[in-house]
């Protein structure tokens, strides 16, 4: 119980002094450009009883969950293929890395000008943002496969579908995590950019309309939301990591 | 350079029965390397053939063209009736580095053979227990490689082989990579498994004592390309146990099996690589 106490509260004191900070800081700033944190939880409490903050919650999250759905479904087949095809690989990873190393931004206006505004270009972008960690992750964790595994595999008879199954998938599924992990922070990037420059939707549209009113409550009020959802979906995402790495030392 | 009269006669093991193994001018390359050649030899059903030879003689290349995991390129393979073009159903490995899926339990690990060869999963659930038991690791179900010794690790991957019940084992240096006490122990664990359930059984070694100790023929592989150079009967008594290793016999095969194979390997050890 001291133990526990004693481990913590660095943690718990150093919140604690970071909302202090803000709270003066607030309250000596002009609330056109900062407001403390109590004000905020104020702002953020009307914006619950409204109900615009579930909607906005409700869309962003249906946006990040289909973009980030997708990019794992497509990212991990195919990141075992191109490790199991290296002809294929060849072929298509300087490519994968080319966009991989871009600014997922800077294609916006190209999507944009492609796809128009509805909810699939949204989808596309948090998709983009999240697929090359998840894909990068599997081709380098597949291409690590102890060639003994795959010997044993075969010695035992086993089929292409059960080598993929039984061999390839479990050894690089938690290589797949550190890249879901990523994917996690960088599909939140891409969906508030969506919101922002796409079809304003979502926590995005919070941001922008309370920014347009000058209601700097409603900015940061979304701020600390996008910013608590962030940290626990990466929470979430270790946990998936440390969960697919149990037979790793 | 004393003729041994043993050398011609066949092993008991072997007089009664048709071969389980047939290797016949066996040959093998890797690009200009030639590895092996005009290898000929056979295994009865109830015989257990170790191979020995200097390093990179291409003895565990020979057990992977057996098991069909690599193309030969000269002679034929036979197992029972089937020519090995692949691996093939009866045969089972036992690797040098265990093998063990490091995600698996070793329950997980004994059934994968069985599994793949797409045993009844009530088959499955009345042999794993059955060949956990055998090896001796009744008790670690449920433990994941990384938390066992290197030698419960062999018995997992023995028990994986074991299960599917083959007729024939292939045994690539299976001690080597356990500690010396670890290593007594498990030979003479294979030595009452093989008496439960005997098969034709190829040995490969680079221990002139395991071979004698386990085999009812030692195979010496010499020179580049390698071919036979020797096939020794061993002719000790059975069951082997420890006091197999007192024998005046043993000591003697043993001397016979180092002079073969020491000869060359004092050479080899001072040609440099090409």
């Amino acid at each position: 119980m001291h133990h526990a106490l004693r481990r913590h509260a660095p943690f718990w004191l150093s919140i604690f002094a970071g909302l202090a900070i803000w709270e003066v800081a607030g309250r000596s700033t002009s609330a056109a450009f900062m407001v403390p944190f109590t004000t905020t939880l104020v702002r953020l409490w009307q914006l619950v009883v409204s109900g615009g903050f579930f909607t906005a919650l409700l869309d962003s999250s249906e946006l990040f969950l289909t973009g980030f759905v997708l990019a794992v479904a497509v990212g991990l087949p195919v990141g075992l293929l191109l490790a199991r095809v290296r002809i294929l690989r060849v072929g298509v990873e300087p490519y994968i890395m080319t966009l991989y190393a871009t600014p997922m931004v800077a294609l916006i206006p190209f999507i944009l000008s492609m796809m128009g505004f509805g909810f699939a270009p949204k989808v596309l972008v948090v998709f983009l943002f999240a697929v090359f960690p998840v894909l990068y992750n599997t081709v380098e964790g597949a291409r690590s496969i102890k060639p003994e595994l795959i010997e044993v595999a075969k010695s035992f008879r086993s089929s292409e579908w059960a080598l993929w199954r039984e061999v390839m998938l479990p050894y690089t599924l938690p290589y797949t995590m550190t890249g879901v992990r990523q994917a996690i922070g960088r599909a939140l990037v891409g969906m508030i950019a969506a919101e922002f420059f796409l079809s304003s939707t979502g926590l995005g549209q919070l941001i922008m309309i309370a920014s347009q009113n000058f209601d700097t409550g409603g900015v940061f009020a979304s701020i600390l939301i996008i910013g608590l959802i962030g940290v626990g979906l990466m929470r979430l995402g270790l946990m998936l990591e440390q969960h697919f790495a149990r037979w790793r030392q | 350079m004393t003729s041994q009269p043993t050398a011609t006669v066949p092993s008991p093991a072997i007089a009664d029965a048709e071969p389980r193994i047939r290797v016949r001018g066996l040959g093998k390359h890797y690009g200009a390397l030639e590895v092996f050649k005009n290898i000929d030899f056979d295994v009865g059903p109830r015989e257990i053939v170790a191979i020995v030879g200097p390093s990179g003689c291409g003895k565990t290349t020979l057990l992977r063209c057996i098991d069909g995991l690599l193309p030969h390129d000269a002679g034929e393979i036979m197992v029972g009736n089937e020519r090995v073009t692949e691996p093939i159903a009866g045969v089972a490995m036992v690797f040098q580095h265990f093998g063990l899926f490091p995600w698996k339990t070793v329950t997980e690990n004994v059934a994968y053979g069985l599994r793949m060869a797409g045993a009844p999963k009530a088959e499955i659930e009345r042999k794993v227990p059955e060949f956990i038991k055998l090896v001796g690791l009744a008790g670690f179900e449920k433990a994941f490689p990384y938390q066992m010794s290197g030698g419960m690790q062999q018995r997992c991957g023995l028990a994986r082989a074991l299960a599917i019940e083959p007729n024939v084992l292939l045994m690539d240096e299976p001690f080597a990579a356990v500690d010396a006490q670890t290593r007594e122990i498990l030979q003479f664990e294979l030595l009452r498994i093989w008496e439960e359930r005997p098969t034709a059984m190829i040995f490969v070694t680079h221990s002139i004592e395991e071979a004698v100790l386990l085999g009812h023929r030692v195979i010496v592989l010499k020179g580049r390309p390698s071919s036979i150079h020797e096939n020794i009967v061993i002719d000790l008594p059975e069951p082997r146990t420890r006091e197999t290793l007192q024998l005046p016999r043993f000591a003697e095969l043993r001397e016979r099996v180092w002079s073969t194979l020491m000869r060359e390997a004092r050479e080899a050890e001072f040609v440099l690589e090409r």
